[in-house]
């Protein structure tokens, strides 16, 4: 596959004209018109043999044709002396990775650091990215100037030793919230765009083969493997949402599923635990359960008890609160949720409701079930999470 | 535009109802791609989420919606691209089964050159 070819030798192509001119926006625009000609002409010409050079070539030659046509003397001569500042002695250096930091910068708003991403390491043109995210294209286009812009002064190398795992988090949790656009839809008319969900566990692997020790880069890995292994159950027939509980297990995948468990079984209990190793473990859980009634209760929330310790929050609470009701009942659970109730970050939203519903439904609270799927389908900006909201109110009423 | 409640929808229609209505939207925007005649369409979230924004002595002051009877906000649209005023009005006798109100109108032109 051409395309995937491409996708693959984009964050190199770029890393090796970032490194010798030294100018990350520009050199961006020149290997986007590089991947476009190859797009264009590869399937009818053939791949060269060395496609990797043939896209430097290409790409080098659109940032010198630039540059003349700007007459920007200076620029030129800004370049020939980074080049003899750095006498390619950077070859150990790990491209990809600093990429990654580069377009995950902390200084970037996240929708930004997000389209960067897509675009510099993912190789995805700025249609794609739009139409992933559901905006015109102009306005992808002027949100990747924009953060390109803002990258300028920044130097193409990795990040001191000592911020280095700070902003190691920064990157895995872009690429989670890529996933999670994906998975989820944050909002519009699809359930799942698939498209995104596998653009970051390609991204994802990318990482974990450059640091491979590092627990939480496996844990989210082996966290979007177990979770994606469900996605065909997750919608039936007519695009309505599944729950986990209803789910047709014959249709998870199993491949998937494999490697997943391998992983993060690997993974715990050889460094410091973090969230995306927990929530992997949680996932694997409910992946090796044949059934929903096997489902082993008692062992999630073993795990949410833990996940509370190490990185606690209202979504914590909240999914631990579903694992508290099915092992010491719903009334447990429900007790659970009270102590959201005054909590702005996941009051406003859609999914406190929804769990509440849930548990009311399971202590036999019709009514309050009924209210509560109600004020969740209001909230919910997910127009196919909405409707299966409404379908649980419309049944039980 | 459609114009209604998702929250009322729920108090009134049966979860039958309310499958074949989503399945209905479903066909329905497939059907609109298919024939070239879709532009672009959305739905909305509830009225419940809206922000009215108004002009308080020359200051735009952003306050918490619904401003308008909520059982009848806007909660859908598509822009159209069809043949005459027999297939628009066509295509809205359809969704209004599903829906409290339709409201059909043409997109502005632009003003004559000459």
């Amino acid at each position: 596959m051409i395309e995937d070819l491409l996708r693959e030798l984009a964050p190199q192509v770029l890393a090796i004209l970032v490194r010798k001119y030294d100018r990350f926006d520009a050199c961006e625009d020149a290997v986007q018109e590089a991947l476009l000609a190859a797009s264009q002409q590869w399937p009818a010409a053939g791949v060269p043999d060395s496609p990797r050079s043939w896209l430097v070539t290409v790409a080098s030659r659109r940032l010198v044709d630039e540059w003349r046509s700007e007459s920007a003397r200076s620029r030129r001569e800004e370049a020939v002396a980074t080049l003899e500042v750095e006498p390619g002695a950077t070859e150990q250096r790990d491209d990809t990775l600093t990429l990654l930091f580069l377009c995950c910068h902390p200084e970037l708003s996240v929708p930004s650091q997000l389209a960067l991403t897509l675009r510099a390491v993912g190789g995805l043109t700025t249609a794609e990215i739009a139409a992933a995210f559901l905006v015109p294209e102009p306005t992808m286009a002027q949100r990747i100037s924009r953060a390109k812009k803002s990258l300028r002064g920044a130097r193409f190398e990795l990040p001191p030793p000592a911020e280095l795992p700070d902003r190691l988090r920064v990157v895995l949790h872009v690429l989670y919230l890529v996933f999670n656009e994906g998975y989820a839809a944050s909002s519009g008319e699809r359930a799942h765009r698939a498209d995104l969900t596998a653009e970051a566990i390609r991204l994802v692997r990318l990482v974990h083969a450059q640091v491979p020790a590092d627990g939480e880069v496996a844990g989210l890995l082996a966290l979007m493997l177990l979770t994606e292994a469900r996605r065909a159950a997750r919608t039936d027939a007519d695009g309505l949402l599944v729950p986990l509980a209803a789910q047709d297990r014959t249709r998870w995948d199993s491949q998937l599923i494999d490697e997943g468990v391998g992983l993060i079984s690997r993974t715990l209990g050889r460094g410091p635990v973090g969230p995306y190793q927990l929530q992997a473990a949680i996932a694997a859980v409910h992946d090796e359960a044949a059934t929903a009634a096997a489902t082993d209760w008692p062992q999630i929330l073993a795990l949410y008890d833990v996940l509370t310790r190490v990185s606690p929050g209202p979504v914590v609470t909240l999914n631990r609160a579903v694992a508290v009701a099915m092992v010491h009942g719903p009334l447990a659970g429900l007790a659970e949720l009270g102590t959201l109730d005054g909590d702005e970050r996941i009051a406003r939203g859609h999914r406190l409701d929804a769990v509440r519903a849930h548990l009311l439904e399971l202590s036999g609270d019709r009514a309050g079930a009924v209210a509560a799927y109600r004020r969740a389908a209001k909230r919910a900006a997910s127009i196919p999470e909405q409707h299966y909201l409404a379908l649980q109110a419309a049944r039980l009423s | 535009m459609m114009f209604g409640s998702a929250a009322e929808m729920t108090e009134t229609q049966s979860p039958e109802w309310i499958t074949e209505m989503i399945g209905f939207m479903r066909d329905l925007d497939k059907e609109l791609t298919e024939a070239g005649e879709m532009v672009f369409n959305e739905g909305l979230q509830d009225g419940d989420s809206a922000k009215v924004v108004r002009l308080v002595d020359g200051v735009p002051v952003a306050t918490d919606g619904p401003f308008a009877e909520s059982k009848e906000s806007l909660i859908g649209f598509w822009v159209l691209d069809v043949a005459d005023e027999a297939r628009i009005l066509e295509i809205a006798g359809r969704i209004v089964k599903y829906s409290g109100l339709v409201e059909v109108r043409p997109v502005g032109v632009a003003p004559d050159v000459a």
